[in-house]
């Protein structure tokens, strides 16, 4: 229902240079974000997506696809990735395609407004970038945490962050268990265990796999030789500090 | 006497012993029919004499209408393996189509970072070691029992909030490995083939198309532009046992119609961003690359490679190879040796083409027509692909290679922002175009790839956008978007017998036996979106209407 702040919220709907403007800057967001590869045409025309102009397309319903995606379809939800403006700026000019000469327009579009969370200290943002660098492949934080929406969720979330390099390095990790299956052992992370199998991460090499076996096929115990330095051994200590401080700042509700 | 018949009938290579052999039998084992991903079957139940008695034996609606049926099925030991758009899978008798068993992927929730990667489709499973493998559209590889289909293991290959990737395309099952490529290549994204050690799930090993600095082929990129440099090879390779290569299409470079950020030198004869838009053989143990051929340096046209590779053995200039044959979507279509990757040919396959003026003997491109930013220009054939993603066959009993060819332009108009990790990254929109001049848009033609010459073309209205099946039986089959699924003499190209399934065709048909009775099955659903979406936007009396389906057909029990 996000969209409907384009509306309800819009205590000044006005039609003037504002508004006009608000078109001219939904024109340039639906080039760069709309108007691109093989989704629409330019200025709405047919492309590998729908044609949108000249579609007798009310303002409500466009301001909702494009805030909320179409299901099923390569067509995103751009509520998360358009600030509120930008939202109400594109769906202005959309609507203008679709013969609505004089599109409500809330009175603040065209300000500076975005959907940036807080301000990350230089080395803390530096630590973001780290804790899901591409580069690293499968020697990334990502790949077993996800924080702020970033990651795979193998370990469970990040509860308390240890002080330092060194006390990320000899993090204990008692849920890492021994598994043997089939005459070979293995460091696993259960995850469940119910009639239909036993389903745990097998953490032998990165990426860890998530393996599903028949119950008693499976024996585990406590301890395992894994430790979290060997999973963190693509950073040196100024960037695992670096990525501590970023988890810090992201910890702040 | 019988041995000059073959050899007036059948290409040389077929006469001589140890010749790669890519016909499948009962079974149609990989994606690509066989590994060497000929399409072709060597069963001739069904021939240019009968087809006109085939009538569907059955048919399956697997009931997930979110997009069309792009897959190729799979069958082995009389069992048929299908997965949908939204990841359903189903093993099905493949004499009958009743369900042995249905797998449903949990739904997935598209990252909403825009770009084509959110699209949720799949082109197939892989099937081997008592397992079914297939990628998803949040990009994990799964493998299921092959009996039950209950889950045996999962695992992310790369966080899809993050990369803007997925995977569309059926892996690759080579002795105990799984590889499987992805999606992205549109994105800032850098893309890379991975191998799973098949019982495990565990990482075998991982090449990425573009080279990391310190790596051999980065000096062939500008700063930073590596990060994101695009590549993803999207599709399926293919596998020779005896040299123990793999072979893959790489896409193309990233951003894809502005080259100004990510191109060093102006010398656009040489290898540049390597190694998008290139054939790659990786030693199938290591994943270590044994040789490359780059076949668009500088791709600025989105003309991605990321497509089939046939391989093959044939006379060439009077001496016996072992070549690959590949095209790439500007349609231009090269003739390689297989072993060391030395260029032996190559030859243009649309009838509109402004892109370049041409080739040299040795295959380098001549008069490139470039993109610039700030400027609209129209370039011919569009990245749609002179062909998609969907596969040509190859007949060795005609020695033709049989691909759809569609004729589209694009208009252009590049922009210059840099990347953002996971977004769009192609800078440019793309405003589809039917050449002027023309009453017919596409073709499906039988081209010998040794002489580069085009022996037929059957020419269609509208666009093609089905794979092709080859026969013993000298039939061609391919489905069009009108829903007809048409049979075609493999030495002539007439036309042998057509059916109306109902909803426009945009997967990959293939053919089986059971009991001695041979099944020509087609999945049956278009793609509403993206290439597919060309179809109702550029053709105004065109609907072709998506489903998901599976109709196999046979001659009449009892018949002859």
């Amino acid at each position: 229902m996000k969209w409907l702040w384009v509306f309800s919220a819009a205590q000044a709907v006005m039609w003037g240079q504002s508004a006009r403007e608000a078109v001219r800057q939904g024109e340039q967001i639906f080039a760069k974000s709309c108007a691109t590869g093989y989704c629409h045409g330019a200025r709405g025309g047919p492309g590998g997506a729908p044609r949108l102009a000249g579609r007798g397309f009310t303002q409500p319903f466009i301001a909702a696809t494009v805030a909320r995606g179409v299901s099923g379809t390569a067509m995103p939800s751009f509520a998360g990735t358009l600030s509120r403006s930008d939202l109400a700026a594109v769906v202005a000019y959309v609507s203008t395609l679709n013969g609505i000469a004089n599109p409500a327009v809330a009175a603040n579009v065209g300000g500076a407004e975005s959907n940036a969370g807080p301000a990350l200290s230089a080395n803390a943002a530096k630590g973001r970038q780290l804790f899901s660098d591409a580069v690293r492949g499968f020697g990334r934080c990502s790949t077993c945490h996800e924080v702020n929406g970033l990651g795979i969720s193998v370990a469970t979330p990040i509860a308390e962050i240890p002080a330092n390099a060194q006390a990320l390095r000899s993090l204990a990790t008692p849920h890492v268990l021994t598994s043997i299956i089939g005459g070979e052992q293995m460091p696993s992370l259960p995850v469940s265990s119910t009639n239909r199998g036993v389903v745990f991460y097998d953490l032998t090499s990165s990426p860890p796999v998530l393996r599903t076996a028949d119950q008693g096929s499976v024996t585990s115990k406590e301890g395992s030789p894994w430790s979290h330095s060997s999973a963190i051994g693509s950073y040196n200590d100024a960037e695992l500090d670096a990525i501590l401080e970023y988890l810090r700042a992201a910890s702040v509700p | 006497m019988r041995i000059i018949l073959t050899f007036l009938v059948l290409p040389a290579c077929w006469a001589q012993s140890g010749a790669a052999d890519g016909a499948t039998r009962a079974d149609w084992p990989h994606y690509g029919g066989t590994q060497l991903s000929w399409r072709y079957t060597a069963l001739d139940q069904v021939n240019t004499a009968n087809v006109k008695n085939l009538s569907p034996a059955w048919i399956f609606q697997t009931g997930d209408y979110s997009e069309g049926l792009q897959a190729t099925p799979i069958v082995v030991d009389g069992v048929m393996y299908i997965i949908t758009a939204r990841a359903q899978v189903f093993a099905l008798n493949a004499a009958t189509g009743a369900v042995l068993w249905h797998y449903r992927y949990p739904p997935v929730r598209p990252p909403g970072i825009g770009g084509i990667a959110e699209n949720q489709e799949s082109r197939g499973v892989a099937v081997g070691n008592g397992m079914v493998f297939f990628g998803t559209a949040d990009n994990y590889m799964v493998a299921l029992d092959q009996k039950t289909g209950r889950e045996v293991w999962k695992v992310s290959v790369d966080d899809t909030k993050q990369c803007g990737c997925s995977i569309a395309a059926a892996p690759l099952v080579v002795k105990d490995k799984v590889v499987v490529g992805g999606n992205g290549g549109d994105q800032a994204h850098r893309g890379y083939l991975t191998a799973f050690n098949s019982k495990t799930g565990r990482l075998a090993w991982r090449w990425y198309v573009v080279p990391a600095p310190g790596e051999k082929g980065n000096e062939t990129w500008k700063g930073d532009s590596w990060r994101y440099g695009g590549g993803a090879p999207w599709m399926t390779g293919s596998y020779d046992s005896s040299l123990n290569l793999i072979y893959w299409g790489t896409g193309n470079a990233a951003s894809d119609f502005y080259d100004a950020d990510r191109v060093p030198s102006p010398d656009k004869s040489k290898d540049t961003n390597l190694y998008t838009a290139s054939v790659v053989a990786l030693d199938a143990d290591t994943g270590k690359l044994r040789w490359h051929y780059q076949e668009v340096p500088d791709d600025v046209w989105d003309f991605d490679s990321a497509y089939e590779v046939l391989l093959m053995d044939r006379q060439v200039r009077g001496r016996m190879r072992q070549i690959l044959v590949h095209m790439n979507k500007s349609g231009l279509t090269f003739v390689l040796d297989r072993a060391t990757g030395e260029f032996l040919g190559v030859f243009s396959t649309p009838e509109v083409r402004n892109w370049i003026t041409g080739v040299t003997e040795d295959g380098k491109l001549v008069g490139r027509n470039e993109p610039k930013p700030g400027k609209t220009d129209t370039f011919c054939p569009s990245a749609a692909g002179a062909k998609s993603w969907n596969s040509m066959a190859y007949s060795p009993r005609t020695g033709f290679i049989y691909t759809p060819i569609n004729e589209l332009c694009a208009a252009l108009n590049p922009t210059t922002e840099g990347p953002q990790e996971g977004r769009g990254f192609m800078n440019s929109s793309m405003d589809f175009k039917l050449p002027p001049g023309r009453t017919t848009y596409s073709h499906l033609d039988a081209w010998d790839p040794v002489t580069g010459k085009r022996a037929w073309s059957y020419p269609y209205k509208y666009i093609l956008l089905a794979s092709v099946l080859a026969t013993a039986g000298d039939l061609v089959f391919t489905g069009d978007p009108e829903g007809n699924f048409i049979a075609f003499n493999a030495k002539t190209g007439a036309k042998a017998w057509s059916y109306q399934t109902g909803a426009g065709h945009r997967g990959s048909s293939m053919s089986y036996a059971v009991n001695g009775r041979q099944f020509i099955a087609t999945p049956v659903g278009w793609q509403a979106l993206l290439v597919g979406g060309l179809g109702a936007s550029l053709f105004g009396d065109l609907n072709p209407r998506i489903g998901s389906t599976i109709i196999a057909f046979a001659l009449p029990e009892g018949s002859k």
